[in-house]
């Protein structure tokens, strides 16, 4: 055991990443080092990897004189590359170097620092390593007599191109979303935060899938608590693959029973970046077009990066209309209940007698009937979103117009019953974060069905219910209704409306940042 | 990043005036006139002053003992086995406050809105919620006082001015009727809406700043004491002392006839009744953590959760035992449980202050002592 550690500690310049891999991973043929006989190297790794039609073994003598194998996989690797940066210059001998020359010195250092042109190279003592280094694209050469091989940095995966982000989307704005590659999405992030402040940290994560997990966060803005609490949440997730930050949000949440969502997923590197500047932490999932941005507070979900970008009139008013859109959302279809089953005499008198003459007709009683159209809009809801865009539209004008007019005139429903739904479902798709407009999709349901035991009463105990909820929520230490409760006079300008700049002179308090000032005057 | 010192001086405040206003809302004015008649506002206001008195006994308390519990401390006072008595009787007193404020709750929705509901239905849902929110941190409890504050304030505020112009000032005269007994069960029958001042005792020591629970104190104090003066100033304006009378829940009556301005609302009364089912909810909760907070002091354990779950057949049960709502009010119970309230929950706190006093307490020192 002691004799294998000193051994790991001699490599030249072993990536850090490296010793991850080979720490975690414990194959079957065990940490097996690196031979110097060829011949037995080459069939232990075609063993474990011959079988895979897109593996590459070629035998070659570097420099006419040594044997050496390189191995990669064609499917991750740029394979013109290879040729041109791997094995002519592995090939053909330096013209500043005599024959002689090779002969008498250690090949290893003359091949690292004269022959390899590639920026990423490390020698490896572990067949293992080696062997999840090929599996990620890298490109292994070893050497025969030698009890060291290079592995070579040649990963190159095909990628879709940046494109404008779905969920996100802007009207005025950037016009950059996330992709799957980390790398690119990293990229994306210090493109638009050129700061040494500006920290990733990379870790690997799920035991079969070894994902690359990156915790991005602003020094000397972020409180390291929070970056602390993060590390400590990744370090304890043990699972067999990491496929999605979707995956992780559900391992580091706080309460998992919650409709609420504690996290908030951006595929937009300019809302990243400022969720990372008011002192929040980002983890990046290769694979995954999504940044997870914790600690979250509840108002950022019904707040978009246009508020910011767009002027302080324009971006309030357009947020206070969504906040309105949430409330409808939740209270609408309840409300009209309660009022129809138990306060009718709350409407004004000729409407009163118009709701009563639409109803006429309807055999069941209200709270069975909005219950029923709701349960077919989020069948409908739910079967559009899986089909092609073109069918889908279609769908949605034979489900809402045809079957919300024949149900109307069979006399299944009232006509103001259709119009409420309606009202909710539109509602419903003004809030920006799907999570949190599905939280208040799921919770519409228990109030329609208290308004329709116990009237208002019912719906003012269930919304008391919903806030004391979300009152008790915490997300990574957070409060989730700051700034509102707990109070705090400066967080409360980003609340409802968005002040101007000017006001917001201050990082939010609720994320305790380290430095506070967010706005200056150059005067001063 | 919680530690357990966070809760504001502003969110002490939105405790004190939400753990005091509540059911006495709709009521107040009708026990204020039935006692002292049309000098039913200065009585009001003179049992305001006497709140003060206690409130500052409460918070002198506190503030001497910063971080110890009302359990600790009384024991300190007053001995280990007088002290353990007073905090048993007080938890008692609350058990008893907490049933019958739930039962007025469960009688006027029954009357008012919910006209075939079980009392008992009504009545356990609203205590589940307050229940199950028992089980979580003081420092949650300060944000839902502090979240609902202005929805109690606010609709209160605007209901009062719009039913100004209502207001016939002749029904307000004579203001001082100088009979010193009637002035006496005036304040003695409104004490008991005061009652959950005694909230203060468990938010002090979770207190950020304790040095300003003083302020704190005062304000929440006399923000829910203004409201209380001018509820019933307007009752008594709009309807005269002896219509007053006949009212059970005058201010129901009075919110009902409000009318609002623009005519997309036929009445008022239904906004007033959501205003006042978030106040009785956080009274109720109030009381209702006081209990499970002191009885956690005393019991001595860090988990609170057991006893928000015994306490609640037990609350329940007392709020079914008067028959009727006449029993309700003018039962022996009823009388007996406001009279230990104002004894011992706002009474006996001045008599600790007292014997602090006496006895040279707190000694240099002993103030930094915490469980």
């Amino acid at each position: 055991m002691l004799f294998r550690k000193a051994k790991k500690n001699r490599k030249l310049n072993s990536k850090q990443g490296a010793d991850k891999a080979s720490s975690t991973s414990a194959p079957p043929f065990g940490e097996k080092e690196v031979v110097e006989n060829l011949d037995e190297m080459i069939e232990l790794i075609f063993q474990l990897l011959g079988e895979n039609a897109d593996f590459v073994t070629r035998e070659l003598t570097i420099f006419g004189e040594y044997r050496a194998a390189v191995f990669f996989m064609s499917s991750l690797v740029d394979q013109a590359e290879i040729h041109q940066q791997i094995m002519k210059p592995l090939m053909i001998l330096p013209d500043d170097l005599s024959f002689d020359e090779i002969l008498q010195t250690d090949i290893i250092p003359i091949i690292a620092n004269e022959s390899l042109y590639h920026s990423e190279v490390s020698l490896e003592s572990s067949t293992a390593a080696l062997v999840d280094a090929i599996l990620i694209g890298e490109t292994v050469v070893v050497i025969e007599g030698k009890r060291q091989a290079f592995r070579i940095d040649t990963r190159n995966i095909a990628k879709r191109s940046v494109t404008a982000p779905e969920t996100e989307q802007v009207i005025i704005g950037p016009r950059e979303g996330f992709i799957e590659q980390i790398e690119t999405n990293m990229g994306l992030l210090r493109y638009r935060l050129p700061n040494r402040a500006f920290c990733i940290k990379t870790t690997k994560l799920g035991k079969l899938t070894k994902t690359t997990v990156a915790i991005c966060y602003v020094k000397g803005v972020t409180n390291q608590k929070i970056v602390q609490e993060v590390e400590q949440r990744l370090s304890q997730i043990d699972i067999d693959a990491t496929l999605d930050v979707g995956t992780i949000e559900q391992f580091i949440e706080d309460n998992s029973f919650s409709p609420f969502p504690q996290t908030y997923l951006a595929e937009r590197p300019d809302s990243t970046i400022g969720n990372l500047m008011e002192g929040r932490v980002a983890i990046l999932v290769d694979g995954s077009p999504f940044a997870l941005l914790v600690p979250v507070v509840f108002n950022q979900f019904y707040q978009t990066m246009e508020d910011y970008t767009s002027r302080f009139l324009l971006g309030s008013f357009t947020r206070v209309i969504r906040v309105l859109a949430l409330v409808f959302s939740i209270v609408v279809p309840s409300l009209y209940v309660s009022l129809i089953s138990f306060n009718p005499e709350l409407f004004p008198t000729q409407f009163a007698v118009a709701v009563a003459g639409g109803r006429a007709g309807v055999p069941f009683p209200a709270v069975i009937e909005v219950l029923l159209l709701e349960g077919a809009m989020e069948v409908l809801r739910e079967a559009t979103i899986r089909l092609p865009t073109q069918i889908g539209s279609a769908l949605s004008i034979v489900g809402v117009l045809i079957i919300g007019q024949a149900a109307v005139e069979a006399g299944f429903s009232s006509p103001i019953t259709i119009v409420v739904i309606a009202l909710t479902t539109i509602s419903s798709f003004a809030t920006p974060v799907y999570s949190a407009s599905f939280a208040f999709r799921i919770l519409r349901f228990p109030l329609i069905i208290l308004a329709g035991r116990f009237g208002l009463y019912g719906v003012v105990i269930g919304i008391l219910f919903i806030f004391n909820h979300m009152l008790s929520l915490r997300s990574f230490g957070v409060p989730y209704m700051s700034p509102v409760a707990p109070g705090n006079a400066q967080g409360m300008k980003d609340v409802v409306i968005r002040s101007p700049f000017q006001w917001m002179t201050k990082r939010p308090a609720f994320l305790h940042p380290l430095d506070r000032d967010r706005v200056g005057s150059k005067d001063e | 990043m919680s530690n357990s010192r966070e809760i504001t001086a502003v969110e002490a405040a939105a405790i004190l005036i939400n753990s005091v206003l509540g059911i006495g809302i709709l009521n107040m004015p009708r026990f204020m006139v039935e006692a002292a008649g049309t000098g039913a506002p200065i009585v009001t206001i003179i049992g305001v002053l006497f709140v003060f008195i206690s409130v500052w006994g409460i918070t002198k308390l506190g503030m001497s003992f910063p971080t110890q519990s009302i359990v600790q401390y009384s024991e300190r006072i007053i001995g280990k086995w007088l002290g353990r008595a007073y905090i048993f009787i007080a938890i008692i007193v609350f058990i008893f406050a907490a049933g019958l404020l739930l039962r007025e709750f469960s009688e006027v929705l029954n009357t008012a809105v919910l006209f075939e509901t079980p009392i008992e239905v009504s009545a356990l849902v609203i205590l589940f919620l307050a229940a199950y929110f028992t089980r979580d941190s003081l420092n949650t409890f300060a944000y839902i006082h502090l979240f609902y504050a202005p929805f109690i304030f606010i609709p209160g505020i605007i209901i009062a001015a719009l039913s100004i112009p209502k207001y016939n000032y002749l029904y307000l005269q004579p203001l001082f009727r100088v009979e010193v007994n009637e002035w006496f069960t005036g304040i003695t029958s409104m004490a008991p809406m005061f009652q959950g001042v005694f909230v203060l005792t468990i938010i002090i020591p979770f207190m950020k700043q304790p040095g300003l629970v003083m302020k704190a104190s005062f304000w929440g104090t006399a923000l829910a004491g203004g409201v209380y003066v001018i509820t019933v100033i307007s009752a008594l304006a709009i309807a005269g002392p002896e219509e007053l009378k006949t009212m059970m829940w005058p201010a129901l009556e009075h919110a009902r006839s409000v009318e609002v301005p623009g005519n997309f609302l036929e009445r008022l009364g239904i906004v007033f009744l959501i205003t006042w089912v978030i106040a009785v909810f956080t009274t109720i909760f109030s009381y209702y953590m006081i209990i499970v907070n002191v009885l956690r002091q005393l019991f001595r354990t860090q988990d609170h959760r057991m006893f928000s779950f015994f306490l609640f057949p037990l609350i329940f049960g007392v709020a079914m035992i008067p028959e009727n709502v006449v029993q309700l009010y003018k039962g022996e119970m009823a009388k007996i449980v406001n009279w230990m309230g104002v004894m011992f929950l706002m009474g006996f706190p001045l008599l600790l202050v007292i014997v602090m006093k006496l006895r040279g307490l707190p000694l240099k020192g002993s103030g930094k002592k915490s469980d």
